[in-house]
């Protein structure tokens, strides 16, 4: 199916974003490139058995979600001396022919209808550039939406024997419900991120999401990696009422690894659009995904792993795992792990569980004294330890405990 | 057919040889009202068939060709109007005979290659071969028809026991309206097989049906519904062949299960249709409270496999085991799997799927795991294994899982490789040559398929792969 444009857009729209952010040509074209395209892209793909479709993208009124003159946020960015985070508009003068040579190359603005409203309106976002050789331990960029709709964009770009690793923030602002009119509308947030990871450079990319539960959250993260490089993606989704979130790496460099680790908790009647893939392009790469998630009350999650091999990459290790705990009887996960082969040269695996808080152990606890709900509590807090000891940086992991934490009390 | 017979038989060749050709009654290509009318007159069917298949052929021309399935087989080629849908052979008796000597030679001596009439003698409860678009042998043991067990072919059924297919035929199991190919079986049918265990029986040998094509650029229909009644007891095999034609062949089969409360079915299939058939089937079994359905299949054969056998566990406690081997070699498509769904409560379901691909061949996975709303203490574990001999071949795994209960247990695993260099070190330390060691490590691969069937349809199967890996192993 195609989607409209909306009528509320126009080439002048386009126009007028770029030249308050007096950007280059040609970031002005790929924008209007990819407006153009509107009218022939689709949204993203969406799973779909006999009678049922798992998200309904479709039934988004983006007339109403997206303003996108009256965006705003408030970002901090901090990161090292010896490298670069920016946001693009401050990154221009000295940084441009990066920019240029790495924007779109990894994440084809054009990819699906959401990558190109996203690129054709993006009003926020950072550039960050870690020079050859370069470590840089702590960057961090903390988001604030505070408008109705907010279209992002990130590119990483690593040179040769360098390290970074990111840590990415995105919450609402504390008025930002006051900003939205008519009030309780809902709100749109896009956000992409590109990772062009140079040879054997080392990226950790860590995401967490906890925006306001009105509103809907696209998020399209690709990073593809030179040889011997590394791209580890930590994603945790609490916020939003409906989150579609696609985190891929191309492995195309020999010899380059990744890893996918997802955490999700969901509640009320949220959706959780989640999907991690990978592509083995090249010879001896690895990849781990690595997902857990619980879900409460009437959330509903939705899963797809995909770890495809190429015909050309020899001597494969993939694996996924995702385990899903269900706290209620009116959750709904669905998951679809896939493993697409070309390649026998290959030690592939995945494996999805569903299940609820095991009896036993509560029975267990409870014999100990604790009350039932303490005891439910620490058996969750519990089930995410797998995914948190995968996370090496202590920020991002202390502040998903927290909000998995808050979410329990 | 002893394991010793087929030591001696060349396999190949037995499934290979061609029979000229000849038709009491063949239908133009192609699908219309007409040739619908022209079934059914030729069958001196009752009324509500034909309306039926009158529907089912609306159904089917309304629906569009699947073409959006993620990675699903190339189904161009397939062009409804060049099959030959209907075929009756040449004989004098119309529900088929008791006795092979009663049949044509060239009919008799097809079914004599494929040695079912040596196991029939050896193993089976009863025996239904299908030549073309009709059964032309039906025999079952006087023991079990004392019994009031049923086993005849389906164009029969509708005839004698009008009531009960009235009721259950493509009505609540597998309807027309469930795919294309459903709806086209659905107005085309022929043939097939009907089952019937009353209350309290066990056939405690397995009945038989054997499906063969003989023509070119034909379609076979045949129709099988099996009813095991209450704390009842059967093992159907379905067996089928054809030879190689350059014009595509089309094979879309109908299979509906009804297992009663306590009853237990199992349907085993070997498919060896040859590699110019497009094997599209729809087969359905609903399972109520403590029923027990099993589904073992090896696909060896056809250019392309779209099949999923499905369970409704209906009652509480019912349960479903799959057991699913496929073999893609060069040119092969098979994109097979399951599908169950969970609508009661402490219901269970296994499925263990094994795949081979080589030289160019696609196996896929493709599953569906539903647990409804209510169907609490249910559990379900899934487990697909791959082996691939080089990249050249694919091998995909697709699972879907739809979990709507939070007191369920719920696995899924997956694993693909190639065979481990160290197991055929270990083999040829023992002075097998690497052909063999690999043969017997695929052997070993797929032994928990062979070992549910019977010793003759385990070692048909091990002959058919061993003939696979033949002469192609670097």
């Amino acid at each position: 199916m195609s989607t409209q444009v909306l009528d509320s857009l126009s080439e002048d729209t386009v126009r007028r974003i770029a030249e308050e952010r007096d950007e280059p040509d040609w970031l002005l074209e790929t924008r209007l490139d990819a407006f153009d395209e509107l009218d022939e892209l689709d949204l993203p793909d969406v799973i779909q058995t006999p009678g049922r479709r798992w998200t309904n993208l479709e039934g988004l009124d983006f007339e109403s979600l997206v303003d996108p003159l009256n965006q705003a946020d408030v970002t901090e960015r901090d990161g090292e001396d010896d490298v670069v985070v920016l946001p693009f508009t401050e990154a221009f003068a000295e940084y441009g022919d990066v920019i240029e040579a790495n924007f779109g190359s990894v994440l084809d603005p054009q990819e699906n209808y959401l990558t190109a409203l996203s690129v054709a309106l993006f009003t926020t976002g950072t550039f960050v550039y870690v020079p050859a050789g370069v470590d840089a331990e702590d960057v961090t960029i903390r988001a604030e939406m505070n408008s109705r709709s907010l279209f992002s964009q990130t590119l990483v770009v690593t040179e040769e024997s360098s390290s970074v690793t990111i840590l990415e923030g995105i919450e609402s602002g504390a008025d930002a419900a006051a900003d939205v009119s008519p009030a309780n509308a809902d709100r749109y947030f896009s956000n992409l991120v590109e990772v062009a990871a140079g040879e054997n450079s080392y990226v950790q990319y860590g995401s967490l999401q906890n925006l306001a539960e009105d509103t809907y959250t696209y998020t399209l993260k690709r990073g593809s990696t030179d040889t011997y490089a590394t791209i580890n993606w930590i994603e945790g989704n609490l916020g939003s009422a409906l989150t579609r979130s696609d985190v891929e790496t191309e492995l195309d460099g020999d010899g380059s690894e990744t890893q996918i680790v997802g955490a999700f908790f969901g509640h009320d009647d949220q959706h959780l659009d989640l999907n991690a893939r990978v592509w083995h392009n090249a010879e001896n790469t690895t990849a781990d995904l690595v997902t857990r998630g619980v879900l409460d009350e009437e959330a509903r999650s939705v899963y797809e792993g995909v770890q495809d091999v190429g015909r050309d990459a020899w001597n494969t290790s993939s694996y996924q795992r995702e385990n899903t705990l269900m706290l209620s009887d009116d959750a709904e996960a669905d998951a679809s792990p896939k493993l697409i082969i070309h390649n026998h040269d290959t030690e592939a695996s995945h494996s999805a569980t569903v299940g609820q808080v095991d009896a036993e152990e509560l029975f267990y606890m409870k014999s100990r004294s604790i009350d039932p709900e303490t005891a439910r509590n620490m058996l969750v807090e519990g089930f995410f330890v797998p995914v948190l000891e995968e996370i090496r940086v202590d920020e991002f992991r202390d502040d998903l405990e927290e909000l998995v934490q808050a979410r329990l009390e | 057919m002893s394991s010793e017979d087929l030591q001696d038989t060349d396999t190949e060749a037995r499934f290979e040889f061609k029979k000229e050709q000849k038709s009491a009654l063949k239908a133009d290509k192609g699908l219309t009202e007409e040739t619908i009318r022209l079934i059914s007159d030729d069958k001196d069917e009752p009324e509500w068939m034909l309306e039926r298949r009158l529907r089912a052929l609306k159904q089917f021309q309304e629906m569009p060709m699947p073409t959006d399935w993620p990675g699903q087989p190339d189904l161009s080629e397939v062009d409804v109007d060049e099959i030959v849908p209907y075929i009756r052979p040449d004989v004098d008796v119309r529900a088929g005979v008791d006795d092979w000597t009663e049949l044509p030679d060239d009919i008799k001596d097809t079914f004599d290659k494929l040695g079912i009439p040596e196991a029939e003698k050896n193993a089976l409860s009863g025996v239904g071969a299908q030549y073309e678009s009709e059964v032309v042998y039906q025999n079952m043991r006087d023991r079990w028809e004392e019994k009031g067990v049923i086993f005849c072919n389906m164009d029969e059924a509708v005839q004698e026991h009008e009531e009960i297919v009235r009721e259950h035929f493509m009505t609540k199991c597998v309807p027309p309206s469930d795919n294309k190919f459903a709806a086209l079986h659905g107005a085309i049918w022929s043939g097939g097989s009907f089952v019937y265990v009353p209350e309290d029986t066990t056939v405690d040998m397995p009945v038989q049906a054997y499906f063969r094509m003989n023509s070119e650029g034909m379609g076979q229909f045949e129709h099988t519904l099996i009813i095991a009644e209450e704390n009842s007891e059967v093992h159907y095999i379905e067996g089928c062949s054809a030879p190689k034609y350059s014009a595509f062949n089309l094979h879309s089969g109908g299979v509906e299960v009804f297992v009663g409360e306590d009853a237990h079915v199992q349907y085993s299939t070997v498919q060896n249709w040859s590699k110019n058939t497009y094997n599209l089937n729809t087969k359905r079994a609903i399972v109520e409270e403590n029923g027990r359905m099993e589904w073992i299949s090896g696909s060896m054969g056809s250019k392309a496999t779209m099949l999923y056998p499905s369970t409704i566990l209906k009652g509480r406690g019912a349960s479903d085991n799959h057991i699913t081997i496929a073999f893609a070699g060069e040119g092969q498509d098979i994109d097979t799997g399951a599908k169950v769904y969970h609508n009661a409560p402490n219901t269970k379901s296994t499925i263990e799927s094994k795949s081979i691909s080589k030289d160019g061949g696609r196996t896929n996975y493709r599953g569906l795991v539903h647990i409804a709303d209510g169907a609490e203490g249910s559990s379900t574990a899934v487990e697909c294994d791959a082996l691939m001999f080089d990249n050249e071949s694919t091998s995909d795994t697709m699972p879907y899982m739809e979990i709507n209960e939070s007191n369920v247990d719920v696995a899924h695993e997956a694993t693909v490789g190639k065979i481990g260099d160290e197991d055929i070190f270990y083999l040829q330390s023992r002075g097998l040559d690497d052909d063999d060691a690999k043969q017997m490590i695929v052997s070993g691969f797929i032994e928990p398929i062979t070992e549910e069937l019977p010793i003759e349809y385990a070692v048909e199967l091990n002959r058919l792969v061993e003939l696979e890996m033949e002469g192609s192993l670097g």
